[in-house]
């Protein structure tokens, strides 16, 4: 059943068409966020109910299977929450600031499901695009840049599936593992293995590919900022499952880059958020340390490494695209945030969960996986890649905890020395709701792991992992 | 029955546990003592405070939840049976099965002796934390977050489950000391948050090492502790865990936290740190290296000894040194430290005994050492040794309790602790002799330390020049004499008090007898077989 999907893009076109042609009262677009943010509870509603059943639809381009399951459930959930936790006065339009997160979950839903290279490509290139627009509706010249850097992005990404397909002569994902079940590892196809994880890799911002994506996403909107680390990111990291998943007989030709990416992410995000100040690039860094640990789980090319990277690719995807969002137009650097803990706590206390389940911090959403990908690692007798990761890990938790000192500790800025740059969000009943909504799900991410790491193993399983 | 009978009992064949034992039990009697302080903390934290109109209320809320807790401990403590070898009040649920973690929980007699020490140490820091004044509800909620954690690391039975709470007790104490410390609380929070995050990230790599090598998909403590690795890799894997237990014990030299953590907190955090966190270590080793690893435990004792003398020695000489009497009060925290690291290095049944009872000791006795240095230092102050002279006639109540302390870190008869380092030298002096000498070496160079510290902070001519003092607030005598009164209690009642002319305890069994479950266990491997009688002899 495609009723999700199909709930997720009528909302979206709903949304802008209204917007475009004003079709809403002004009084009733007030309520458009609680709407948007219902419609999508109800496609998550639906598509736990309905998606347990394995089926395929338009010939077998799409699949629904348990990977689709937990990856959509991932996409919907994140995108509710951030939804109602975002400060709607502080994003540059309501119309658009709705739609392109859907549009953005639905490129993930596409990507979820995708059964072949063209329906990956596809849904991450609508999940980026959806990016691109919220970023140039408040600064046009980071959009164009965003704009070119995922042209090299795409382009690489493009070349390399064009050399998967060449060398296989199969587009569909099933048909190019069976056919690479008698490969052997060729240059041939390490290269452009190369190409292709370069091209995901600079998508998702990982280190050292992040220094063309994260200054768009610090100068964009709270819920653009959200959008490009945290579910473009997401987009890009299921596009690497999937490909693994495909390339999984030969793991020779992609193992060692994706081993060399999560060294620099774990280790480069983790002393980059040190190194920085600012609560948005803090949270930025800490992001692409946590991306590294999930390209850890891929590089152990098996079923335990891929479902921890996913289990911890859903904590990784509320909290990256949620801790911008609560944030919200907080931008003037640390002094933004001082005593945010004593006049916005519940926005203080999201901020902060984020901050440490992005970190890796225990008991929170992040460590949990991070472990569950540390077991794998251990297994697989990575112990260096394990070690680097802990170190980025340590790092990062200490950054996290000079960003909760300012939040509880130091005192608030005077009314009259707070600029436009260091304005306090404004609260609503529906900011507040989004707000604890967002510390339930990281809290309960972990207390509840038996079922959402259990599904993420499925889905692993549902890729043919043994 | 004498002290060294209690301890040298076997697992009793026809059980006689203290009277009301098993009464009353509940099968989620553990979890309460983690879940509750996290409710408070949540309650603490979301209830409204307008301009700190309920800031009472909240230290209210504190101190009652850590009174419940003591409770809860006292029914534990009371229903514990001591002739059992195994865990107790248990818990066991799947978590997360794909990778083999579950929310697995029990005491054995070690665990009940640090769960006694935390219950104190909460009460005491608690009571030591009312005058706090600023951001009253982030203070509370931090403590309780960091008592649930420090409960959570002693009674996790899961390798994971310990990884958790071990780590989760650093950000909370961390901030502690960054927002209600001295002068110097940025670098001394640093440095904490630096040498725990450090032990915390290698504690969890040699947890999914041995995680990897046994292969056994499961993080239980039962499984890879008990899964007969090869020396080789029980070394390695040991030597991870001596690492993780120095950053947090601490052991010479990965100490560098230590001085200025307990010389900038404030005095309820000190206690907590001092007293309860910092024992985790000693608790780690005899967890995984004494009890897990015993081919590892043989091998490496002489490095634990070694690394006891250091701690003992360095911290003797370094308290004799300054002139700051709250790094004075740090550095004497470590011995403590020290000589239950001895214990363990002695792998001898007496020994383990003597350390298990020194996680207790030591943990009071650290608290109150470092706890007076920071509370007479407030009183008078002043911090220097230069300036701090003859303050027992007008601080008698901190001057009686500095000299409690004292000779609770030397080990002075009457008090707990007395037992815990007797027990701990006569285990130590047959297997690690040259460790036990360096480590009362140690010891002696600690009781100069004192010597002169109370003879000039005391007893020397009072300085007319220094700022005014006052003697120790209610609130702070009790802090400080709760943890005497549990050194002096256990130090008079060590199998408990009895109803005059019988042997019926009258209500507390006596620690002594209660920590001993488990403890044969433990120390199975390192007892040495006795040699069968040869052929002639038996003629």
């Amino acid at each position: 059943m495609l009723l999700p999907e199909a709930l997720v893009v009528a909302m979206a076109l709903l949304v802008m068409l209204s917007g475009r042609f004003g079709w809403i009262p002004r009084r009733a677009s007030a309520y458009l966020p609680q709407a948007t943010a219902l419609i999508m509870l109800i496609a998550l509603g639906i598509e736990l109910w309905a998606g347990a059943t394995l089926t395929t639809f338009f010939g077998g381009a799409l699949v629904q299977d348990r990977f689709a399951l937990f990856a959509k459930a991932v996409a919907l959930l994140t995108a509710a929450v951030a939804l109602a936790a975002t400060d709607w006065t502080a994003e540059d339009s309501l119309h658009l600031g709705l739609a392109m997160p859907l549009l953005a979950s639905f490129g993930i839903l596409v990507a979820a499901s995708a059964a072949d290279l063209v329906g990956l490509w596809a849904g991450l290139e609508l999940a980026a695009a959806a990016g691109v627009v919220l970023v140039s509706l408040r600064r046009p010249d980071l959009g164009l840049r965003l704009l070119v850097v995922g042209g090299v992005a795409t382009t690489l990404i493009v070349v390399g599936l064009a050399f998967v397909y060449a060398t296989t002569g199969n587009a569909d994902l099933t048909a190019i593992r069976d056919v690479l079940m008698s490969h052997t590892p060729t240059l041939a196809l390490a290269i452009p293995m190369l190409l292709l994880l370069g091209g995901l890799a600079l998508r998702a911002g990982l280190a050292p590919f992040h220094v063309g994506v994260l200054p768009v996403g610090l100068g964009a909107s709270p819920l653009g900022a959200g959008l490009v680390i945290g579910l473009v990111a997401v987009a890009a990291a299921l596009v690497a499952v999937k490909l693994a998943a495909a390339l999984i007989p030969i793991p020779a030709v992609y193992v060692p880059y994706a081993n060399v990416i999560a060294a620099l992410a774990m280790l480069g995000g983790g002393a980059a958020a040190l190194a920085v100040r600012s609560p948005r690039p803090r949270l930025a860094y800490l992001a692409v340390g946590q991306l590294g640990w999930v390209a850890a789980g891929l590089a152990t090319h098996f079923r335990s490494g891929t479902a921890a990277a996913l289990f911890l690719l859903g904590a990784f995807a509320v909290a990256a695209t949620c801790g911008p969002a609560l944030l919200g137009r907080a931008e003037g650097g640390e002094p933004a945030i001082a005593g945010f803990g004593s006049v916005r706590p519940v926005r203080a206390a999201g901020l902060g969960l984020a901050m440490l389940s992005l970190a890796g911090a225990p008991p929170l959403a992040g460590f949990f996986g991070e472990l569950a990908v540390g077991a794998a690692l251990a297994q697989s007798g990575n112990f260096v890649l394990l070690g680097l990761g802990l170190l980025g890990a340590v790092m990062s938790a200490a950054a996290v905890v000079g960003t909760l000192r300012v939040l509880y500790i130091q005192s608030p800025l005077e009314e009259s020395r707070r600029g436009a740059a260091a304005a306090l969000p404004t609260v609503t009943a529906f900011s507040t709701a989004g707000g604890v909504a967002f510390c339930l799900v990281i809290a309960a991410y972990g207390a509840f792991g038996y079922p959402i790491l259990g599904l993420a193993d499925q889905g692993a399983e549902a890729l043919g992992l043994k | 029955m004498t002290l060294l009978t209690i301890v040298f009992q076997n697992p009793s064949p026809s059980p006689a546990g203290a009277a009301g034992a098993g009464i009353f039990s509940s099968p989620i009697l553990l979890s309460l003592l983690i879940w509750i302080p996290v409710l408070a903390a949540a309650a603490i934290a979301t209830m409204p405070n307008p301009r700190g109109r309920y800031d009472t209320l909240m230290k209210q809320i504190a101190f009652f939840t850590n009174l419940g807790l003591v409770f809860v401990l006292f029914v534990a403590y009371n229903q514990f049976e001591n002739f059992l070898p195994t865990m107790q009040y248990e818990e066991k649920l799947d978590w997360l099965p794909a990778i083999g973690v579950k929310y697995h929980l029990g005491v054995d007699g070690a665990g009940l002796v640090m769960l006694v020490l935390s219950g104190l140490i909460g009460v005491a820091s608690v009571l030591g934390s009312l005058s706090v004044r600023e951001r009253v509800r982030a203070y509370f909620v931090l403590l309780l977050l960091a008592q649930a954690s420090v409960n959570g690391a002693i009674v996790a039975r899961d390798m994971f489950l310990l990884v958790l709470f071990w780590g989760a007790s650093a950000i909370p104490l961390t901030l502690l000391v960054l927002g209600w410390g001295g002068p110097r609380r940025h670098a001394a929070a640093w440095r904490l948050l630096g040498y725990w995050g450090l032990g915390t990230g290698v504690l969890a790599a040699g947890v999914l090492a041995l995680y990897a090598v046994t292969g056994a998909q499961s993080f239980d403590m039962d499984t890879l502790l008990k899964a007969g690795l090869s020396p080789r890799i029980q070394i390695a894997v040991s030597l991870v865990m001596i690492v993780a237990a120095a950053t947090r014990l601490p052991l010479f030299p990965l100490h560098g936290w230590m001085r200025d953590v307990l010389a900038e907190a404030p005095p309820g955090v000190v206690v907590v740190v001092a007293g309860a966190a910092s024992r985790l270590g000693a608790f780690l080793l005899l967890r995984t290296v004494i009890a897990g690893e015993p081919a590892a435990g043989h091998l490496l004792s002489p490095v634990l000894a070694a690394l006891a003398a250091l701690t003992v020695g360095y911290a003797g000489l370094a308290a004799l040194r300054t002139v700051d009497v709250r790094h004075a009060g740090a550095y004497l925290a470590m011995v403590p430290g020290g000589i239950t690291v001895l214990g363990l290095a002695a792998i001898s049944p007496l020994g383990i005994a003597g350390s298990v009872l020194s996680l207790f000791t030591g943990g009071l006795a650290a608290a109150l050492i470092a706890g007076v240095c920071a509370t007479l230092s407030e009183r008078a102050q002043s911090r220097s040794l230069l300036v701090l002279s003859g303050l027992a006639p007008r601080m008698p109540n901190l001057a009686w309790l500095l000299t409690i302390a004292a000779l609770a870190l030397l080990g002075v008869p009457i008090l707990a602790s007395f037992a815990a380092e007797l027990m701990t030298f006569f285990g130590a002096f047959k297997n690690q002799p040259v460790g036990a000498f360096a480590v009362a070496g140690g010891l002696a160079i600690s009781a100069i330390a004192l010597a002169v510290l109370l003879r000039k902070v005391l007893f020397g001519a009072p300085n007319t020049e220094a700022p005014g003092v006052s003697d120790s607030s209610l609130n702070e005598t009790w802090y400080l004499g709760l943890l005497a009164g549990g050194l002096l209690w256990v130090g008079l009642f060590p199998g408990g008090p009895k109803i005059p002319g019988t042997e019926v305890p009258l209500f507390d069994p006596g620690l002594l007898n209660q920590m001993t479950a488990g403890i044969s266990d433990m120390a199975s491997p390192y007892v040495a077989p006795v040699p069968s009688p040869t052929p002639a002899a038996s003629q």
